[in-house]
C-alpha cells in the first residue's frame, strides 16, 4: 500500500504545521487550525476508508480497521495473558478511532481535575492535579459537543430506549439509581449538521455506515480540506521527529509504505497518534540534545499509562433482550461517578450499555473457557442484556509505554511494549462494578449475569502527561512539550488523570483549546 | 486494505492475527499433508464435546473442524495429529459427555488443545447458521437498520424514562469534600 493525498499541495521543504494522526485530537486541530488559515500537512498512518468500505460483520471489520501492527506486553492485567499482542483496540485509518467509537460523552467532573487534593495521597499512585480546571475547559466542552452532536446537550433530543437499555434503565430504577439516560451520546437522534439521525443498525465498532455518528472522518477532515489549507497524507506514517541545533522540531520523517523515507519540513508538530503510538514516536526520536527521548526531561515520558477501570457484564434472562439492535451505549448510569470513599476506593465510574455479536462474544465473555459453562452464555445470546463498566484508574509510573529491546516492526523500527499492573484500587472499583451489575440485572429477573474481564483498551490515556511543573510532566497546560516549545501533543496522552468518563469529548474539547492557542501565537509570532 | 483481506483474516483467532505486513506474508503455509479421515471425525467430536450446544446440528461443527484443519501448519499438524490419537486410544469417540469432558479437561492446557481453541472459538460463532440457530441476524445496514424492525420491541419491561434525571448529582460524598 502506498500513501496518497488529498487537498492543497504542500512542498515537503515548507515548514508548516504537522499533525500526526487523523483522529479525535489530530482530526480537531487540523480543521480548527485551516479555518483560521493555517497550512497544515496531516499525516495519518492508515488508509482512507469511509462509509462504503465498512462491513456490518465483527470480524472483518476488526480485520479492515483496527491497529494490528506488531506490539508487546507484560504485567497482571489479563490482557497480557489473553491477548499478549493486542493490548489495545483502535484504529488505523483515516479518522482514527473516531470511526468506531462507541459514543458517550459525559464531561469530566470537576473533582477529577483536582485528584491529588482531592484524593490525597494513595500508595503507589502517581497522581496529579492538572495545570487546568473544570471552569478552563467549559466553555471548550460547549463548542465540543455542538460539534459531536451530543444529545441531551444544548436542546438536543435524547435517542430512543432500545432493547438493551429497557432492560439496563429498568434495573437502574429498580435499585434505586436516578441518573441513567440514553445519552449524552454522539449519534444523532434526529439530522443535525448534515448528519441523518440514527437508524439503530447495531454497528458502531464496525465503522457506522449511515454517518449518523461524529467522527473526523465525516466532519473535521472533509472540512478541513474545504479551507483549502490542508493536505491529507494517508498511509503515512511518522516514524522520526527531527529538530535543529536550537532544540526546536523542524520536520516529520515518515514511511508512505514505499521504499524511501519522506520528510517534511515543519515549524510546529503536534503529535496526535494515541497513547502509545505517541509516547514511542516521541521515545523514537531520541537524540543527542533529547538522550531519554523527545521532550522526556521529567522522565514521565510513556508513563502514567491509564487504560481506565473496566469490565463487562452479561445477564442472562427467560424472555428475548436482542441486546444488538440498535445504539450499541446509547445507555448510560452515572449513579457510581462519584467520590466516595465509603465504597472501598477513590475516583468513580459509570456504567454503560454494550453489545457484542456472537462472533466477538464468544472470544471475549470468558477468553480461554469453553465445555457447559461456556456454552450456556452462548446459547442466552438472544436473551442476553450487557453492559460495560467505565472508571478512574490509578495513574502509576510503572505501567507505561516503552520501547521493546528485541522485537521490531516490518520497518525495522522497534514495537511498544506495554506493561500495565491493576492498581488495588482499581481492583476494588471493578468488584463494586460487578456487584453494582449483579444488583441491577437481578432486579429485573436475570437468570445468571457473567463478569467478564476487561477487553483490550479501548480508552488509553497518560503518557505525555500536562503538569504544572515541568519536573512533574511533558507537557504545559496547552499540551505543549515544556522542553521544545513548538511540539505539542493533541490525543488523549495528554490527560494528567484520566477521570471516569469516555475520553472523546475531553479530547476534542482539549484539541480545540490547545488549536486556539497555537493560532493566538502563531498571529502574535511567538511560536 | 479490501473487503476480501478482511474476510481472509476473519478465519484467525486474535492472538493469531498477523502482527504487521511482514507478518502476513510469512505466515506458516497450510499443510499439504492433512489429516486421516478417522482423526478428522475424532476432531468433530472434540468439537461437539468442548462447545456442546445440544440444538445445533452437526454441520457448525464439520465446517470449523475444516477451518481447525486449514490453519494447521505442517509443523502443527503433527502435534494435532497425535493429540487427536492419544484421545482416540482411551475411547475418546465413545466415551459419554461427562468422561469425554474430562479427557479434554487434562489436556486443555497442550499446544493441540489451545490451537484448536483459538481457531474454533472464532470459526463456530462467526458462521452464519450458528448466527440463526442463536437469534443474531448479522448485517443489518442494507436492510435500513433495526429503526423500523424490532430495536425496540422488548416489551416485558415498561418502557423506562430516556431523558436525564431532573436534580443534581453529588460527585464528592467524602469528609474530604470540605477541604
Amino acid at each position: 500500500m502506498t500513501g496518497q493525498t488529498q487537498g492543497k499541495t504542500i512542498d515537503q521543504n515548507e515548514p508548516v504545521v504537522v499533525i500526526i494522526g487523523s483522529g479525535a485530537g489530530g482530526g480537531t486541530v487540523a480543521y480548527e487550525l485551516t479555518s483560521k488559515g493555517v497550512p497544515v500537512v496531516l499525516l495519518e498512518a492508515g488508509p482512507h476508508l469511509t462509509a462504503d468500505d465498512w462491513l456490518n460483520d465483527e470480524w472483518p471489520a476488526f480485520s479492515q480497521m483496527a491497529w494490528l501492527d506488531a506490539r508487546t506486553t507484560s504485567g497482571s492485567w489479563r490482557v497480557a495473558t489473553d491477548f499478549p499482542n493486542l493490548p489495545a483496540w483502535t484504529v488505523k485509518a483515516v479518522g482514527g478511532t473516531t470511526t468506531h467509537w462507541a459514543g458517550a460523552t459525559p464531561r469530566f467532573m470537576a473533582h477529577e481535575f483536582r485528584t491529588k487534593s482531592v484524593y490525597g495521597g494513595i500508595d503507589g499512585a502517581n497522581l496529579l492535579d492538572w495545570p487546568i480546571t473544570l471552569e478552563d475547559l467549559a466553555p471548550w466542552y460547549d463548542r465540543a459537543e455542538q460539534a459531536l452532536g451530543s444529545t441531551h446537550r444544548h436542546g438536543r433530543p435524547p435517542l430512543p430506549a432500545n432493547n438493551n437499555y429497557k432492560v439496563f434503565a429498568n434495573g437502574a430504577q429498580r435499585v434505586g439509581y436516578r441518573f441513567y439516560a440514553t445519552g449524552p451520546y454522539g449519534t444523532n437522534a434526529e439530522p443535525y449538521d448534515g448528519r441523518p439521525a440514527s437508524i439503530q443498525d447495531g454497528f458502531n465498532f464496525q465503522g457506522d455506515k449511515n454517518g449518523s455518528k461524529w467522527s473526523t472522518l465525516v466532519r473535521e477532515i472533509p472540512r478541513a480540506l474545504e479551507t483549502g489549507n490542508l493536505e491529507l497524507r494517508s498511509s503515512a506514517q511518522a516514524v522520526r521527529i527531527t529538530h535543529d541545533s536550537a532544540g526546536k522540531v523542524d520536520g516529520v520523517e515518515y514511511t508512505d509504505g514505499g521504499e524511501l523515507l519522506n520528510k517534511q519540513a515543519a515549524r510546529i508538530v503536534c503529535v496526535a497518534g494515541n497513547s502509545i503510538e505517541t509516547p514511542r514516536l516521541l521515545l523514537m526520536s531520541a537524540s543527542s540534545l533529547h538522550p531519554d527521548g523527545l521532550a522526556n526531561s521529567s522522565g514521565q515520558l510513556g508513563r502514567n499509562y491509564m487504560r481506565h477501570t473496566t469490565g463487562s457484564a452479561y445477564a442472562r434472562f427467560e424472555r428475548p433482550v436482542h441486546m444488538y439492535r440498535g445504539e450499541t451505549m446509547a445507555g448510560i448510569i452515572a449513579d457510581e461517578a462519584k467520590h466516595d470513599t465509603s465504597r472501598g476506593f477513590a475516583g468513580g465510574y459509570y456504567m454503560e450499555t454494550l453489545s457484542l455479536g456472537p462472533a466477538f462474544l464468544a472470544s471475549f465473555i470468558e477468553p480461554g473457557s469453553w465445555g457447559r459453562e461456556f456454552t450456556e452464555l452462548m446459547d442466552a445470546y438472544e436473551r442476553t442484556a450487557g453492559m460495560w463498566m467505565v472508571g478512574e484508574d490509578m495513574p502509576q509510573e510503572r505501567n507505561r509505554v516503552t520501547l521493546s529491546a528485541d522485537v521490531k516492526d516490518n520497518l525495522g523500527l522497534p514495537v511498544p511494549h506495554v506493561t500495565y499492573d491493576d492498581h488495588p484500587n482499581d481492583v476494588a472499583m471493578r468488584n463494586h462494578g460487578y456487584a453494582a451489575a449483579d444488583r441491577i440485572y437481578g432486579s429485573v429477573g436475570a437468570l445468571g449475569v457473567h463478569h467478564t474481564p476487561p477487553y483490550p483498551s479501548t480508552h488509553n490515556l497518560g503518557t505525555c502527561r500536562m503538569s504544572a511543573d515541568p519536573a512533574d510532566g511533558v507537557l504545559n497546560e496547552w499540551g505543549q512539550a515544556h522542553d521544545v516549545p513548538n511540539l505539542f501533543v493533541s490525543d488523549g496522552s495528554v490527560m494528567t488523570t484520566g477521570a471516569a468518563a469516555n475520553p472523546t469529548l475531553t479530547i476534542v474539547a482539549l484539541a480545540m483549546r490547545q488549536a486556539d492557542h497555537i493560532a493566538a501565537e502563531l498571529s502574535r509570532g511567538t511560536l | 486494505m479490501t473487503a476480501q483481506d478482511g474476510a481472509d483474516l476473519s478465519q484467525q483467532a486474535p492472538e493469531q492475527l498477523p502482527q504487521d505486513t511482514a507478518g502476513a506474508e510469512t505466515a506458516p503455509a497450510k499443510s499439504a499433508k492433512g489429516l486421516s479421515a478417522r482423526q478428522r471425525r475424532l476432531s468433530i467430536r472434540l468439537l461437539r464435546v468442548a462447545y456442546p450446544h445440544d440444538r445445533f446440528p452437526d454441520a457448525p461443527y464439520e465446517r470449523t473442524a475444516k477451518r481447525v484443519e486449514e490453519a494447521t501448519s505442517d509443523e502443527e499438524l503433527d502435534s494435532l495429529a497425535q493429540g487427536l490419537d492419544a484421545l482416540d486410544a482411551d475411547g475418546f469417540m465413545d466415551a459419554d459427555e461427562d468422561s469425554a469432558t474430562a479427557a479434554l479437561r487434562a489436556v486443555d492446557q497442550q499446544p493441540f488443545f489451545r490451537q484448536i481453541h483459538s481457531t474454533a472459538v472464532v470459526a463456530l460463532y462467526d458462521d452464519r447458521e450458528v448466527w440463526d440457530l442463536l437469534g443474531y441476524a448479522g448485517s443489518s445496514f442494507e436492510k435500513g437498520g433495526y429503526v423500523s424492525r424490532g430495536f425496540d420491541d422488548l416489551d416485558w419491561l415498561p418502557d423506562p424514562r430516556i431523558t436525564e434525571a431532573d436534580e443534581t448529582r453529588v460527585e464528592i460524598v467524602t469528609d474530604r469534600a470540605a477541604q
